[in-house]
């Protein structure tokens, strides 16, 4: 390596993988540049309430993890920011950081929570599944982190040159709001850079069977961790369209399993999640989990499984369903490789999707020169033995960006890569 | 000199500024004896707020500070750096959370001061009995010991390999290579390339930083963090062991079978011609040939999956790709040969796993679905029953079975983990630190476990493990670097401790010990954590868990709860 070495490191992605990487980057005394698009960081655990296997609550796993990232001075947190290009090559990348203007000051902001209800905008809260509104000025959901709201200038009257309006402002008393805030673009050197994107889930409404979007009362699996979250726009009161509890339910698995052609790995066991979910909920309500394979790889899953058998949830092997509405009820035809199909009759089906790659990764495997595979996921070098590795030196991927993963895969990853990057200087 | 006590308490905008009644809250808190100065801020996180407790502490002449704020998790960091700032020992602060406790919950503005004032009435007479703590630094010996020289030890090894940290490598057999090395034809039929595996072993022999001692067992480790002491001994020898200091511990010890044996429904051993996966590949190792005990070519083969799964209570996570794998290699090799497949549920859980399903499908594997099965008969005529999910019961005549045995601890594991003091999984594998977060660590600092050693592993997550252990030393063990042990951690006063070592069996994390000489239990303060377990076990009142001793915290409850 040149004399342009430097210390930095960048970090792609703000959830499970990246924070970890992030933070044992920083205790090795590497300076990193976390960058999540975003503007909460997190990631997708932070909707849920609960994880597998321990049903521990999620927010008191994570949330330390953020309080550290954000007080350690080895990290650069920039929320609400994108990669817009990577030139250079290992032990000297020059990176091009766009930070997205927040019209929020991080620094004045001490998150009261003043200036949401001045604002005369609602819309639908994305965070939330659009199962809630919110304001022009926002925080997606109650404990987001950095807890600074965000003004979306699409919405915000004042910023599309609509009116004059300076409601937020006027509610501020930190002096916090910042109309003429502008994205900006930061130029920095790196020596490495660890992409942990993360994933999204399968398009329910590609595959019409599920009756997602036309069949009330069919929920996608992000939607019913959000109706369970006390966080969330029911506070953790599950409720159906109509406002009134769920009875019966069907969890339905596999759901883009053959669509996509792999198994995601983790959808059984948050399946069994969501059993527990609502059998701590609504302990008579009849649950179905609709499954092709129970998939409890290892050594403590299978008990998960065993265990939410015994709160008396009913499995039923499938090989393919379909959902129809039937007056206030849903129909459900069970096809499991018999004559004649079974039938289901429930209040509520929650479907558990498959995950798939984000969105995103197609872009950064452009401006990164990383190769993505048939599915959109980044491809490591598994076959040298070098499961965090790219192809381009000083490029590693971890976490679902590389592959569906359960949260403590993502962490191993996410260490693995931090092994490789310290072992370049 | 006396203590001088500032008390200050923040707006934190309208937050607390219009939920408590602040001028009240300094009102009730002047007289305090030793209380100093008691003053309001807007707000103290900030910049301003930061520079002005800075002011006030050299100015006033404060020895200890309390601060009526948001919650610690917000701003203690914030606070103790500014006490240092300020020349004060960033344990002389308290931070009392009137927001999230008071001024949050309350509607009544009355209520609100009230419990503020108790609250900061209680931190005042806490801080009271604060003690100065300092940080401490240990020096650190760079150098790793890995214990176990399969897939997972061999890439640990390579991978911490650094000019400036040696590693020993430790593996009981006579090889490196661990257990897939016996299966060369059948792992490299599936594309997985042992060649690999073969020149990392000589990479490790051929590099100067990596001590290899092969037949060697380990027979010690004692120490912490940064200083474990280990000796070790030549299998099956009494003399010529060695003995070297090493800062962190990899255990990568990997697995065992389950024996099948045990479990009569799958006849092995009793029925000849019923295989496990390791026979098979032993099989094919040695000839290259399919051969039944008769001495001719099966002509069909059942291969049954999930042996022991039942027994053992939990899935073994790669036998179902192995099943595959041998399904495969007999349809490529012996295309005429009827290959089925047994299985309960599919664990194609890696991302290529289910193509290649779908591939073995298309070669003419026919696979069943079965939710219970029993392999009897006689050579020759092996009869495999079997019950469908639905309950039906089917029945396949095959003249050759090979049964997938879960994956089990290795028989030393608890040895092991008793040397090293670490607990294991009601499995009977290593226990992980945090199921979630510390997945390679355990809850001794320094000791990381990998591979199978921790649970059933793919070849991949196995080397990931591997790398994410050099990962955490590369972050936490750093040549040339101090390691700085908690600071607020237990000591036990010897006056007082009866030798009873109750303490000992309630810490996590192995940090007591018991001096025989003197009688009395110690604390080592490089390895506590500062949980306070043990502080709560002692019958004798003995352990002090600094900055948590039962004075400070009876003075602040009693202060409280005062009216
Ligand atoms: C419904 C459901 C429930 C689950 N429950 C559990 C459970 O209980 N226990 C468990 O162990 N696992 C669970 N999982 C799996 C778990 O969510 C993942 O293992 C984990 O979130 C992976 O972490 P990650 O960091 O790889 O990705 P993510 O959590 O997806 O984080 C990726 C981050 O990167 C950001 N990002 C994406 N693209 C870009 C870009 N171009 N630039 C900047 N930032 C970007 C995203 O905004 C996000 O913040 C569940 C999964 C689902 C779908
Ligand atoms: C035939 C076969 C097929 C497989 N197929 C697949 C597959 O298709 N896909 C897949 O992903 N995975 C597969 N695997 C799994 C894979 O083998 C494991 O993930 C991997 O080998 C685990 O490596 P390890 O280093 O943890 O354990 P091991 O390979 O068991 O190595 C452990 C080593 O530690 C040594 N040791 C044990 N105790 C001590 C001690 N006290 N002191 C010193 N040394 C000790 C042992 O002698 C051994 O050399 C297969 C395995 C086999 C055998
Ligand atoms: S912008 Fe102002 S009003 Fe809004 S949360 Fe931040 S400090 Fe409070
Ligand atoms: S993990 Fe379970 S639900 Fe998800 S795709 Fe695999 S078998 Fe289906
Ligand atoms: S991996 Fe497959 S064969 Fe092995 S226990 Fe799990 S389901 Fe059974
Ligand atoms: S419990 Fe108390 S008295 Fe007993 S050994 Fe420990 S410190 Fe000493
Ligand atoms: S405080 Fe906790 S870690 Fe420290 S000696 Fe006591 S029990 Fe052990």
């Amino acid at each position: 390596m040149d004399e342009n070495t430097n210390n930095n490191v960048l970090v792609i992605g703000a959830g499970m993988g990246g924070i970890q990487a992030s933070l044992l980057l920083a205790e090795a005394g590497k300076q990193v540049y976390l960058v999540e698009k975003e503007p909460l960081f997190g990631g997708n655990v932070i909707k849920y309430e609960e994880v597998f296997p321990n049903m521990e609550c999620s927010t008191c796993m994570i949330a330390p993890k953020q309080q550290e990232v954000l007080q350690n001075p080895n990290i650069e947190l920039m929320t609400h920011s994108i990669v817009e290009d990577v030139q250079g090559s290992v032990g000297n990348f020059s990176v091009k950081i766009k930070k997205k203007a927040r019209y929020v000051s991080l620094v004045n902001c001490i998150g009261c929570g003043a200036c949401y209800d001045p604002c005369p905008v609602s819309l639908d809260n994305e965070f939330e599944q659009n199962l809630s509104q919110k304001k022009a000025i926002y925080i997606p959901c109650p404990g987001a982190l950095p807890n600074v709201p965000v003004i979306d200038p699409e919405y915000c009257t004042r910023l599309k040159g609509v009116d004059e309006c300076s409601a937020c402002k006027d509610s501020c008393m930190f002096e916090a709001i910042e109309y003429d805030q502008k994205d900006e673009i930061l130029d920095v050197k790196v020596t490495a850079v660890i992409v942990a994107t993360g994933f999204g889930l399968f398009d329910i409404t590609a595959a019409p069977k599920y009756g997602y979007g036309k069949v009330k009362n069919v929920y996608s699996a992000f939607e019913f961790e959000r109706l369970f979250a006390k966080n969330g726009p029911t506070e953790g009161n599950t409720v159906l369209k109509g406002g009134e509890n769920p009875n019966s339910i069907a969890i339905i698995h596999c759901v883009g399993r053959k669509e996509l052609g792999y198994c995601s790995g983790v959808c059984c066991m948050y399946s069994y999640k969501f059993s527990q979910y609502l059998k701590h909920s609504f302990p008579d309500a009849k649950v179905f989990q609709l499954y092709s394979d129970m998939c409890v790889p290892g050594k403590s899953y299978q008990k998960f499984y065993k265990q939410t058998m015994d709160k008396g949830v009913d499995f039923i092997y499938h090989e393919d369903v379909e959902v129809k509405g039937n007056g206030s009820k849903i129909k459900l035809n069970v096809k499991n490789g018999k004559d004649k199909d079974q039938e289901l009759e429930v209040d509520m089906v929650i479907l558990a999707q498959s995950l798939k790659s984000t969105e995103s990764n197609s872009e950064l495997a452009k401006i990164l020169g990383i190769e993505q595979d048939d599915k959109g996921f980044f491809v490591s070098m598994t076959e040298s033995f070098e499961p965090a590795s790219t192809a381009k030196p000083g490029i590693y991927v971890v976490g679902c960006s590389e592959a569906p993963k359960d949260v403590p895969q993502s962490i191993a990853q996410a260490e693995a890569a931090v092994g490789k990057v310290l072992a370049l200087t | 000199m006396s203590d001088k006590i500032g008390v200050y308490v923040c707006e934190c905008g309208p937050n607390i500024g219009e939920a408590i009644d602040i001028d009240k809250v300094i009102e009730a808190i002047s007289p305090i004896e030793d209380v100093a100065v008691v003053r309001r801020h807007k707000l103290l996180c900030s910049g301003d707020g930061q520079n002005f407790l800075v002011d006030e502490i050299k100015n006033e002449g404060l020895t200890h500070v309390v601060l009526g704020a948001c919650s610690p998790k917000d701003h203690e960091i914030t606070f103790m750096n500014v006490a240092t700032r300020a020349g004060i020992n960033p344990y002389l602060i308290q931070v009392v959370n009137i927001r999230e406790q008071c001024a949050w919950i309350f509607k009544d503005k009355d209520i609100a001061t009230k419990k503020a004032i108790k609250y900061i009435r209680a931190g005042i007479e806490r801080i009271k009995y604060h003690k100065p703590l300092q940080k401490k630094e240990l020096d650190a010996n760079p150098d790793v010991l890995v214990l176990g020289g399969g897939l997972a030890g061999i890439e640990a090894a390579l991978a911490l390999t650094q000019t400036d940290r040696k590693v020993y490598l430790v593996e009981k057999s006579a090889d490196l290579g661990g257990s897939v090395m016996k299966f060369e034809k059948l792992l490299s039929h599936q594309g997985f390339n042992l060649g690999l595996i073969k020149e990392k072993v000589d990479k490790i022999n051929s590099n100067e930083n990596i001590e290899v001692l092969t037949s060697t067992n380990v027979e010690s480790v004692i120490g912490f963090f940064g200083n474990f002491e280990v000796t070790t001994k030549p299998a099956g020898e009494e003399a010529g062991g060695k003995s070297f200091i090493v800062g962190a511990v990899v255990v990568a010890s990997g697995y065992n079978w389950f024996d099948l044996e045990s479990t009569p429904r799958y006849g092995y051993k009793k029925i000849e011609d019923v295989f496990t996966i390791n026979d098979f590949g032993r099989m094919i190792e040695e000839s290259e040939k399919l051969k039944l005990s008769t001495g001719k070519e099966p002509k069909s083969i059942a291969l049954v999956h999930c042996g022991g799964r039942k027994e053992l209570g939990y899935c073994s996570r790669v036998c179902c790709m192995q099943m595959m794998n041998i399904g495969n290699y007999i349809k490529d090799k012996y295309p005429g040969i009827e290959v089925h497949e047994l299985h309960s549920d599919l664990c194609v859980s890696s991302k290529n796993d289910q193509k290649y399903y779908e591939k073995s499908k298309e070669k003419g594997i026919n696979f069943i679905r079965m939710k219970g099965v029993e392999v009897g008969g006689k050579a020759g005529a092996i009869s495999i029953e079997y019950t469908t999910l639905a309950g039906d019961k089917g029945k396949l005549a095959v003249d050759m079975a090979v049964v997938a045995p879960g994956m089990i601890p290795e028989a030393g594991t608890p040895q092991v983990a008793d040397m090293l003091n670490v607990p294991l999984h009601p499995t009977g594998f290593f226990k992980e630190g945090h199921e979630k977060l510390n997945p390679v660590g355990t809850t001794m600092d320094g000791i990381y476990v990998v591979g199978c050693a921790q649970g059933p592993k793919s070849f991949m997550e196995t080397l990931i493990q591997a790398q994410a252990a050099t990962g955490k030393i590369f972050s936490h063990l750093i040549p040339g670097k101090k390691i700085e042990p908690e600071v607020k951690v237990s000591e036990i006063i010897e006056a007082f401790c009866t030798g009873c070592q109750t303490c000992l069996d309630v810490c996590f994390y192995g940090a007591i010990t018991y001096d025989e000489d003197k009688g009395v239990s110690v604390v080592n303060e490089a390895i506590c954590r500062g949980c306070g377990n043990c502080a709560g076990s002692c019958p004798s009142d003995a352990i002090r868990p600094k900055h948590f001793t039962t004075t400070q915290l009876y003075q602040e409850v009693v202060e409280a709860l005062r009216e």
